[in-house]
């Protein structure tokens, strides 16, 4: 690898380069993962145990999830609910993002890309702090609710999961369309018109032809919003309520409110594990590769 | 009318009501602003007043936070930046057996969530004494954003002419001098666009700030312990300052981008 | 200044695969020289060997005497003009034929004055300050030139340099390209796989076929006296007509062409021919000629293609069915020419000193529906 990089850079350069980049992979990435596998398989110990005879690997801290009835709960909601945000924004994005690639003007899509990626550029916090507005309990959303006659009392949005997937697949919705827009832009408008003229109906010229056209794209934003969903940390501290935690959220308290690492490490590896899986799955189902996934 | 036509227009009814979703949240949280009222809403409305901009301006931890997130975010640039580019002239250079691997684990900081890298970063760096802080936030925050730099660095890398470079080396180029004047230059409206979106990605970033930042609160950190704790609409100000400066960031860039994208690339 | 280039037993291996053969060769000081062959033959890997972008398995390259070995790319004498340009797209046109002169360290004003000078031996006065995208294909090719010259190479490596020109534009840089190698006195190391070019501007041409060097002349030795089947196929058109030696008598080969008779040329293969041994007649359509009855080839004439010049006709051989192409031109009469149509038959004569006998070397793979020579199949 070096030489390939000296014959074409030079040995300074090449030397940096190859400097960088094992920094970033070994230091930044790497050890730390590990170091972070390694926390979570042992025992939370006082700084005069480290070495002592209590101090060796344990999957005690990956039993504590599975005897607490509650964090299993948590665990699993947190999956379920992500797999949902993930299907709703999916279902959500589609459309739009055929629109751009396929049936927008050129002028149309650009200005739409240019909206869409404003509120992108806009903090999560902020983004997700709206939402807080217009679902409080006396906020605009039970206002106009109310105006209209749809119902008689305000609803307390913000205490149960809903407010937290609806405030997700706000925030999330530009990982999925920019993918799939990606894709679909790159399908033949030509292969769309020979469905239709073979007598294909909408439905099916998107079953049939623009959807697994598109799989690269769809699998990538699913992988991305599943994995900012499982592991958002602000959305559900914004627009959750106790009653409706996430998974990240008791991992946090682990570490700055239980002061027990090891045991929020073992939770975190949990929640990294999750995500591969899924990644892993979807990537399967779809048969993409890595390639694939980043363009 | 055919059903074709009529889905088309099904399709551009859903557009706006997608776009209004997208962005009436933000009119909302702007429209609270002016509100004279002691909570964030919009109804009811007790008046119209700036002085949620006064009360911003005299919020020492705000301005403190600020000061914090643009070190950071400068720390980020420095750090971030030149992995990126260096992964990416590696990644269009080397090619070996060991080359998927590489590439996997270049990619892994992004299908990381954010909160992991946080976590793995403030625990590796506890072992040599270091504690959350500002340069924990650096570290953590640069090992995802250099991915995202990699990334547009190599789309415009893989459009180069690898011919330029045989030419400045006929030419009696060094090695150097042809990155310095050939490839650098050719680069640099990637980079340019990398830095502008590793800096905003750094300055907004939450979920791996939240584990590694200690006690020197970012803006993003302070403005969600706001919402939690003592919430007045003096975070809406802050909000909407920073949602117009985006904007602005944002359609400059695009007008630069667009302006660099018409001359023609090679 | 010496800017001879010597190939001293050159080889170029890439693992199994030999791209270059033994390969030895001398060019001249000032030398217009040319590498010809189909694509894959071998003749870029060559160039780059001199210009040091590869570095040769075996054998050295010396540049006015002095050994190459181990002379990185940018310290070696040369300059390269590539078949896609390679200007900076970035730069100006005087900063793409400063940028040489700009790394050796050469101040501004002594940078300027060369370019400023290279310009104007181009025809590109004024054109400096422009971008060299806002410039025309063949004002390119011109910054390119110019651009290479900076630097004063001994030695000038041009691959292709021409063919993403249009054919008028082609024709006329020729012209320039001449021109300008005669006024400078640099010795041009020219690649291409166009005939014309080859012969046209060249002081000497070398054939390449498969990684071995063919022939090596003058264009009009080449074209009237090839050595190798392969050469006789490439260079120009040939008529090939399948015989056996009889004898050879200085460069006089008599042959039997069975049903053909006896028919003679001049052997013009390095070693003379065996008796009895399998030989090649080439005879070029323009060297054929109509002749009486009873004398020469008869054929029956199966298409005819009036070029405007001249006529091409296609015709089967009577009696081997051997394809004979016969082009004529206006020195016989409208009426003569006018008689000449498709199912009538004819005879054809030649001068034997207008063929040429080759050993049965089977030749260069040929295309069955054109006869041309088709890509070598050694890549």
């Amino acid at each position: 690898m070096f030489r390939q990089l000296r014959a074409r850079f030079g040995g300074p350069l090449a030397a940096a380069i190859l400097a960088l980049l094992g920094i970033w992979l070994i230091v930044m990435v790497t050890l730390p993962q590990l170091q972070m596998i390694d926390y979570s398989l042992r025992p939370n110990l006082l700084p005069a145990q480290v070495g002592g005879p209590e101090d060796g690997w344990t999957l005690a801290n990956y039993v504590t999830l599975f005897n607490n009835e509650i964090h299993r709960a948590i665990f699993f909601k947190t999956l379920w609910s992500s797999v949902l945000v993930t299907l709703l924004t999916l279902a959500v994005s589609y459309p739009l993002a055929y629109y751009l690639a396929k049936l927008a003007s050129p002028r149309q899509a650009a200005l739409c890309i240019l909206l869409l990626i404003i509120p992108f550029w806009i903090n999560e916090i902020l983004r997700t702090y709206s939402w807080f507005i217009i679902l409080a309990f006396r906020g605009p959303l039970n206002e106009v609710l109310m105006m209209l006659g749809l119902i008689d009392r305000p609803i307390r949005f913000l205490s149960g999961d809903a407010g937290v997937m609806v405030g997700m697949v706000y925030a999330y919705i530009l990982f999925m369309v920019f993918p799939i827009y990606n894709a679909i832009e790159s399908l033949d408008d030509n292969q769309v018109r020979a469905a239709r003229d073979l007598g294909a109906g909408t439905l099916r010229t998107h079953r049939r032809i623009i959807i697994p056209h598109a799989k690269p794209g769809i699998a990538t934003g699913c992988i991305m919003t599943f994995m900012l969903a499982a592991g958002s940390y602000a959305v559900p501290a914004l627009l959750g309520s106790p009653g409706s935690r996430w998974f990240t959220q008791i991992i946090y308290n682990w570490f700055f409110e239980g002061g027990n690492w090891n045991q929020g490490a073992a939770y975190a590896f949990l929640l990294l594990v999750l995500c591969i899986g899924f990644m892993s799955l979807v990537m399967k189902l779809f048969k993409v590769g890595l390639g694939d996934i980043a363009k | 009318m055919s059903s074709q036509r009529l889905m088309g227009w099904a399709l551009r009814g859903y557009v706006v009501v997608f776009f209004a979703y997208l962005f009436l949240p933000l009119l909302v949280m702007a429209a609270a602003t002016f509100n004279d009222s002691r909570f964030p809403t919009v109804t009811p409305w007790d008046g119209t007043t700036l002085r949620w901009f006064g009360e911003l301006a005299n919020d020492r931890g705000m301005w403190q936070a600020l000061t914090n997130s643009l070190i950071v975010a400068a720390g980020v640039l420095v750090v971030a930046v030149p992995i990126g580019i260096a992964t990416a002239l590696f990644l269009n250079t080397v090619s070996s057996r060991a080359k998927p691997f590489l590439y996997a684990l270049i990619l892994s900081p992004l299908l990381t969530p954010g909160v992991i890298i946080g976590i793995s970063t403030l625990i590796f760096w506890r072992q040599w004494g270091v504690s959350g802080g500002i340069f924990l936030t650096v570290l953590g925050q640069a090992t995802f954003i250099a991915a995202y730099v990699m990334l547009m660095v190599t789309a415009r890398l893989q459009r180069f002419d690898r011919t330029m470079e045989r030419a400045a080396l006929d030419l009696g180029a060094s090695q150097w001098q042809m990155f310095r004047r050939i490839l650098l230059p050719y680069l640099k409206p990637a980079i340019y666009s990398a830095a502008v979106i590793a800096f905003l990605q750094s300055f907004e970033n939450y979920n791996t700030t939240l584990f590694v930042v200690g006690y020197d609160t970012t803006l993003t950190v302070y403005i969600a312990s706001k919402v939690r704790t003592g919430l007045t609409p003096a975070v809406n100000a802050l909000g909407l300052i920073l949602i117009l400066v985006t904007v602005l960031l944002a359609i400059a860039y695009e007008v630069k981008r667009r302006r660099e994208t018409r001359v023609p690339g090679v | 200044m010496d800017a001879s280039v010597e190939l001293d037993r050159v080889v170029m291996r890439f693992g199994d695969f030999t791209a270059i053969e033994e390969t030895s060769l001398a060019i001249a000081s000032g030398e217009f020289f040319s590498f010809l062959g189909p694509s894959g033959c071998g003749k870029t890997t060559l160039l780059n060997i001199v210009s040091g972008f590869l570095t040769p398995t075996a054998g050295e390259v010396r540049i006015g005497g002095e050994s190459m070995a181990g002379v990185s790319v940018n310290r070696r004498p040369t300059a390269m003009i590539f078949q896609n340009l390679a200007l900076f797209p970035l730069m100006t046109v005087f900063e793409n034929i400063e940028f040489g002169l700009e790394v050796r360290g050469v101040d501004r004003r002594t940078r300027r004055a060369t370019s400023e000078r290279l310009l104007a031996l181009v025809a590109l006065e004024g054109s400096g300050p422009k971008k060299v995208t806002e410039l025309s294909g063949g004002q390119k090719q011109r910054v390119a030139i110019a651009r290479a010259l900076a630097v004063e190479p001994r030695v000038l490596l041009l691959d292709e340099p021409l063919s993403a020109l249009d054919l008028k534009l082609r024709q006329h840089m020729r012209v320039e390209l001449k021109a300008i190698q005669r006024k400078t006195g640099i010795t041009f190391i020219y690649i291409t796989h166009d005939q014309g070019e080859a012969l046209n501007m060249s002081d000497r041409v070398a054939v390449m076929s498969a990684g071995r060097l063919q022939q090596v002349a003058d264009p009009m030795t080449l074209y009237r006296s090839p050595q190798t089947g392969f050469v006789a196929a490439f260079v120009g058109e040939n008529n090939r007509l399948e015989a056996k030696v009889i004898d050879q008598d200085g460069e006089r080969v008599r042959l039997d062409g069975g049903a053909l008779g006896e028919l003679s040329g001049r052997g013009t293969a390095p070693t003379p021919l065996a008796n009895g041994a399998a030989a090649t007649l080439y005879v070029r359509p323009e060297h054929l000629r109509p002749v009486a009855p009873g004398q020469g080839l008869e054929a029956t004439i199966e298409a005819v293609h009036f070029e405007g010049a001249w006529v091409m006709l296609e015709t089967r051989l009577a009696a081997s069915g051997e394809k004979l192409r016969v082009q004529l031109g206006h020195e016989l009469s409208r009426q003569h020419l006018e008689a000449l149509q498709p199912g009538r038959h004819a005879h054809f004569g030649f001068d034997p000193e207008d063929a040429v006998v080759l050993p049965d070397d089977g030749g260069p793979a040929l295309d069955a529906a054109t006869g041309e020579v088709m890509e070598d199949a050694h890549v």
